[in-house]
């Protein structure tokens, strides 16, 4: 798949752009703080209604403006063509596809797959949980509607088993019939997220495992488990559901004293073992970059995999931060013929080896500027 | 400018409705201006014998002009079942269809911590007594939505009920009638798939 046109309206430092791309490499040039992260941020909030630098829709809108628009016309692998439009105004946003209002984001989002790349990976590897979570959540969700669904569902449960919680905790509530009906719904919810996600990482591992090696020219196994507070080997969905029901059971009147839901996939985690170690802890720099890099790169196939086609990728400076080996690794998959933006501030970052007949295009101030090819 | 006063108080009224934005109420406003005064009056009037002339039925909460609802009145309705739903208009989409000839109970809601709505603040304890007093009531038909605040509200009056022997079943929810497998969803399709029934 690749964007073959963007149209932005207010969007941050963009008043209005209409832009053609290249179904290839495009190049976005320019000084720091002209637009070109902007650009690829608004790529990525067309795929995903997510922006990845902010959790508030409303910093998208040009200052001083009432709302925002991106759109984007994507054509696809089978070259059926899929108009993509986002509005998002104090309100909140609103979705089309070719022109149809979708009332829920699971049944837009997925429609354009992006894999973006930025120095910030690194804290996937190094960060908080939470961050592995969000990552995990989002990869997974463009990937599956009926896994956004899911998770849209579990939320909500657990808000109304906290809300429970917290009237059991100040004696507003002493039904305990009721917490076991939300128990037990819960722990459905639970089973369904956890094994999803495991399906997932599986799937996962067998391209990790090998994009890994490669980088590393054999030195280093990765690994990735799942951790949460029981071991989910060879369980299976029926298994998970009578683990977190017996484990709520038990816990009854700790998670009353807390009022909040204290087990279940809002707190799990996922770990990377390299050689069997955690590199989260035992790596160094360089080991943890290339796992993040690994990771970005494994998860391109494993979405071409789902998906049926190649995502688009979201390169954001990143080329000046790789060394040639791992810029190497990182470009060979341009090769493949999938659609790639890169942010630079200099074209002597990308190497002309590397990037063959890239579309350059300038960005000063919110203006894009074509360079004639 | 500014709107004299009875017209934007009207506009805010109008504004009162689900649904309606300041647009449409004005739209709406202007519109009733420009009526008959006998039909305003009459407006006017429904408006407040809706809320003055209704109760709730003191057997089962639906809305009714009489103390018993002409349901619960009605002694050829079969008295075995009691189907169980969140609103008094959920009654009126059901009783339409005329494949079912029992009684009804209005919940008035559906068990939502959230929005700090509990068993008690729903017509349960009304359904627990009336089953306790009602000995033929053999079956708790329970077509609450199939959101999750439905579903646990269903399973929460499933635990409640079966001890006392009565058969507690749920509204299947699953493919809609004329439609493709093809084009269903995941979800509806697994609940159709565990809603499937002998034939
Ligand atoms: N909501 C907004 N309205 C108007 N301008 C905005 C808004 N949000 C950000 N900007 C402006 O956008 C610019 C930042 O753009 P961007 O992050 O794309 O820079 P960049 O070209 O990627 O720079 P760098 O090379 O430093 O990464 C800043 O000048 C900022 O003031
Ligand atoms: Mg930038
Ligand atoms: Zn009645």
């Amino acid at each position: 798949m690749f964007v073959k046109e963007l149209k932005l309206q207010n969007y941050r430092n963009y008043e209005s752009l209409d832009v053609n791309f290249s179904p290839a490499i495009n190049v976005f040039l320019g000084e720091n703080a002209q637009g070109k992260t902007n650009l690829l941020e608004a790529m990525y909030f067309l795929a995903l209604t997510r922006s990845h630098r902010t959790s508030n829709d409303k910093d998208l809108i040009k200052w001083g403006s009432e709302f925002a628009r991106i759109s984007g016309t994507v054509i696809k692998d089978n070259s059926s063509r899929l108009k993509l439009d986002l509005v998002i105004s104090k309100s909140g946003k609103k979705a089309k596809l070719n022109n149809l209002e979708q009332r829920k984001l699971s049944s837009y989002i997925g429609n354009l797959n992006v894999v973006l790349f930025s120095p910030e990976d690194l804290s996937i590897v190094k960060g908080n949980p939470g961050i592995r979570r969000k990552f995990i959540d989002m990869e997974f969700g463009q990937m599956s509607a009926q896994y956004l669904k899911t998770m849209s569902q579990f939320r909500s449960v657990l808000k109304q088993r906290n809300a429970y919680l917290k009237k059991l905790q100040h004696h507003q509530a002493k039904d305990m019939i009721y917490l076991d009906v939300l128990s037990d719904q819960f722990s459905a919810y639970c089973a369904e997220v956890v094994f999803s996600r495991l399906q997932f990482l599986q799937k996962l591992q067998t391209h990790i495992e090998k994009i890994h090696a490669n980088i590393t020219e054999d030195n280093e196994k990765l690994k990735i488990v799942y951790n949460t507070f029981f071991s989910t080997d060879g369980k299976s969905l029926e298994n998970i559901y009578d683990t977190f029901k017996d484990n709520f059971k038990k816990n009854y009147q700790r998670e009353i004293q807390r009022g909040v839901t204290l087990f279940g996939p809002h707190r799990d985690d996922i770990k990377f073992l390299v050689n069997e170690k955690n590199v989260q802890d035992f790596g160094s720099q360089g080991q943890q970059r290339s796992v993040a890099l690994s990771l970005k790169l494994a998860e391109v196939e494993l979405i071409k995999d789902q998906v049926g086609d190649y995502p688009i990728l979201l390169l954001d400076d990143v080329l000046s931060e790789l060394d040639h080996k791992r810029q190497t690794h990182l470009l060979s998959s341009i090769k493949k013929g999938i659609q790639t933006f890169i942010t630079t501030t200099s074209i002597d970052d990308v190497d002309p080896e590397l990037v063959k007949d890239p579309n350059i295009l300038n960005i000063t101030n919110g203006k894009v500027q074509q360079e004639e090819i | 400018m500014k709107y004299p006063e009875p017209i934007s108080k009207l506009i805010d009224s109008y504004m009162m409705l689900p649904g309606i934005g300041r647009k449409t109420a004005t739209r709406m406003a202007f519109f009733t201006l420009g009526m008959e005064k006998d039909q305003v009056q009459e407006f006017a009037d429904n408006l407040i014998s809706a809320k003055t002339d209704l109760k709730s039925c003191k057997i089962c909460g639906n809305i009714t002009t009489e103390e018993i609802c002409p349901i619960c009145s009605d002694k050829s309705r079969d008295q075995s079942t009691i189907l169980v739903v969140e609103q008094a208009k959920d009654i009126m989409s059901l009783d339409d269809m005329n494949g079912y000839n029992g009684l009804y109970h209005v919940l008035g809601g559906v068990l939502s911590p959230v929005d700090g709505i509990g068993p008690e603040d729903l017509n349960i304890k009304l359904l627990l007594n009336r089953l306790k007093q009602n000995q033929a009531v053999k079956e708790l038909i329970i077509a609450t939505n199939a959101t999750p605040e439905g579903e646990a509200t269903a399973q929460y009056l499933a635990k409640l009920v079966k001890p006392a022997g009565i058969k507690v079943t749920r509204l299947a929810h699953g493919l809609a009638v004329g439609s493709d497998i093809e084009y269903a969803d995941e979800m509806t399709l697994k609940s159709a798939v565990l809603g499937r029934r002998e034939i």
